[in-house]
């Protein structure tokens, strides 16, 4: 009985202590972007007393802090999408039809994931100027469905080699044509798999700091990340105002997060399993 | 680490090693189930047209200019062939062995830290302890903010006038005034610790793995008298060899190639203590040094190559034992 209680004790000193080493410093932050600069110099209480809104108050007039949202929104958005579209039309034959190459192609796509894309910042960046991309809302929103295809097209070939052929066999035989089966049977069926590779290349694509720093540095083509986290490299007296702004990069994701905890744990969860 | 995509090393459809059973599993069942695909290989082309369109500009061609002209004199102005000149430089650069070094200490805390602790927090999670779902979305949260905002947040963490460690540390007694990013000691450890505690992802897989244990195994085990802590370490964890190369995998490649962290909390500093090998290669190109930038970004991902195969022989990631 003395060893079970022993080992009762450390499960609840580890869960906490990982706790409070990962969850701690944000609650502090986040908390903290609702106090005075008085009250977070004078250090003392965790919460904040009055709640203050000063941070946000100089955020939103020192930065134009919703163009950067609107920014993010069409990257993450129409990246999604792009990433979606392109991956739900090369898994749909890649998982259910017979062609050549299908197994090398499937394999090559799927490297995608395997390469650290860090290591490619200088072609990346010569290949979008080439290409007329660089520094453009419409250049980041391809770049990004590129950058995420390979993640999407794994989770949703995974999801289509697990449907049952028999509804799109019956639509075949009524004479629907390829592009039209996609569309009336594979798309309504293939919702749950969307969902998820959804959910997970809007969050990557959201949090994405490199790549928007890289290929779209401009102020006005900034996103979240960036436009936030260099706010704090310029301003660095007002601390609520940092915290604040430190905040808001984190509140969508975590929101999706929320409300989608499922598609999100199913979308890691893919390939385990395969 | 937390870059959210799943076991990209893991899925059959990677061939870095002989085909593992799941992935014959797989080809069979495809094969049995003959599609009508007759007439319609036009489609099909036009299908995987967009697919191969974008990954052939972002990823094959890429990946083809950054090997050819890692072996270049390469900049703004222009770009003339030194062959391996650049791979001699590296090596007696110091900025580059440190930048090396420093990769492999983010590699190591992920490795050593961040893989054992999101096990652990699976293994426990998984017995179903009170309230194990409100702590699966405590322990997920952290890994669904942005590098870059955590990056913020220990920024903030660590200043030495008003940051929660020091408060913290004045609370207790101690010493109250150290700036620990400043700090050569301390900088590289507490970049690391950013991230090591963020293990959602590898809890995550690891509660999946453990979910996919067939019962009778533990029911063997119960007969033989093993419970708790027993059954953990000498019935569980041995089944999780797998999930754990495969985690070891993505750790690897998260940390390999990391970059967010180090550019926003350091820029690299103090005096190159974080520097990494992305932001090294990253500072390179900015400072018109493409050809270098790039020979550097082959190591990178060369490293991250070497790492895949390698975990994915000693984990024999792909087979599972049950």
């Amino acid at each position: 009985m003395a060893i079970r209680a022993l080992n009762r004790g450390t499960r609840l000193l580890f869960l906490t202590v990982v706790g409070l080493a990962c969850l701690g410093p944000i609650l502090w932050v986040v908390l903290s972007s609702f106090k005075t600069q008085g009250q977070i110099y004078g250090g003392g209480s965790f919460l904040p007393n009055p709640v203050s809104f000063d941070g946000y108050r100089a955020l939103f007039t020192e930065i134009d802090i919703l163009r950067y949202y609107l920014n993010t929104l069409l990257y993450a958005g129409l990246g999604t999408l792009g990433a979606l579209a392109s991956a739900l039309l090369a898994a749909y034959p890649a998982a259910r039809m017979e062609f050549p190459f299908r197994r090398s192609l499937t394999a090559l796509f799927t490297l995608g994931l395997a390469i650290p894309i860090t290591g490619l910042i200088v072609p990346e960046f010569v290949i979008m100027r080439e290409l007329g991309l660089y520094d453009s809302l419409p250049g980041m929103i391809v770049f990004y469905s590129a950058m995420w295809f390979p993640l999407a097209f794994v989770i949703l070939r995974a999801y289509l080699s697990g449907l049952p052929p028999s509804l799109e066999e019956a639509a075949a035989l009524d004479g629907a044509g390829y592009f039209q089966l996609i569309w009336r049977i594979i798309i309504p069926l293939a919702r749950p798999g969307l969902a998820t590779a959804g959910v997970l290349v809007f969050i990557n694509v959201w949090n994405d700091f490199l790549f928007n720093l890289l290929l779209a540095p401009s102020p006005e083509h900034q996103n979240v990340q960036v436009s936030l986290a260099l706010f704090r490299g310029h301003f660095t007296t007002d601390i609520s105002a940092i915290l604040a702004g430190t905040t808001l990069m984190m509140i969508v994701p975590v929101i999706c997060f929320l409300f989608l905890q499922r598609q999100v744990i199913a979308g890691l969860t893919t390939g385990a399993a395969r | 680490m937390s870059e959210l995509s799943p076991m990209a090393a893991a899925d059959d459809g990677l061939q870095l090693s002989p085909p593992s059973a799941a992935a014959r599993r797989g080809r069979r069942r495809v094969l049995a189930l003959e599609r009508p695909t007759r007439g319609m290989g036009v489609p099909i082309a036009i299908s995987l047209l967009p697919a191969l369109v974008l990954f052939s500009i972002f990823f094959l061609v890429p990946l083809g200019v950054v090997i050819v002209t890692s072996l270049s004199d390469w900049g703004p102005i222009g770009l003339s062939f030194t062959w391996l000149a650049n791979f001699s430089d590296l090596f007696s650069d110091p900025a580059f062995i440190t930048a090396l070094k420093n990769t492999a200490f983010f590699c190591a805390a992920g490795v050593f830290i961040q893989v054992p602790v999101g096990v652990a927090l699976g293994i426990i999670l998984s017995q179903r302890i009170r309230g194990w779902k409100v702590l699966r979305t405590i322990y997920f949260l952290p890994n669904i903010v942005s590098i870059a905002a955590l990056a913020l947040v220990y920024l903030s963490v660590y200043n030495p006038r008003y940051g929660l460690l020091n408060q913290i540390l004045g609370a207790l007694g101690f010493a109250a005034d150290h700036d620990w990013l400043f700090d050569l000691n301390t900088a590289l450890p507490a970049v690391a610790a950013t991230w090591v505690f963020t293990a959602g992802v590898v809890m995550i897989l690891t509660m999946a793995e453990i979910a996919a244990i067939p019962e009778e195994i533990y029911d063997a085990a119960a007969v033989d008298g093993a419970s708790g802590w027993t059954q953990a370490r000498h019935v569980t964890l041995p089944l999780l060899r797998n999930v754990i190369g495969v985690c070891t995998i993505l750790v690897l490649l998260a940390t390999i190639g990391y970059f967010d962290g180090v550019y926003i909390m350091t820029s690299g500093g103090p005096a190159n203590h974080t520097l990494t090998l992305a932001l090294y290669s990253f500072q390179e190109y900015s400072s018109g040094h493409w050809g270098y930038a790039n020979a550097i970004g082959v190591v990178l991902i060369g490293l991250g190559l070497i790492a895949i195969v390698a975990i994915r022989r000693l984990f024999r990631v792909g087979e599972r034992d049950f």
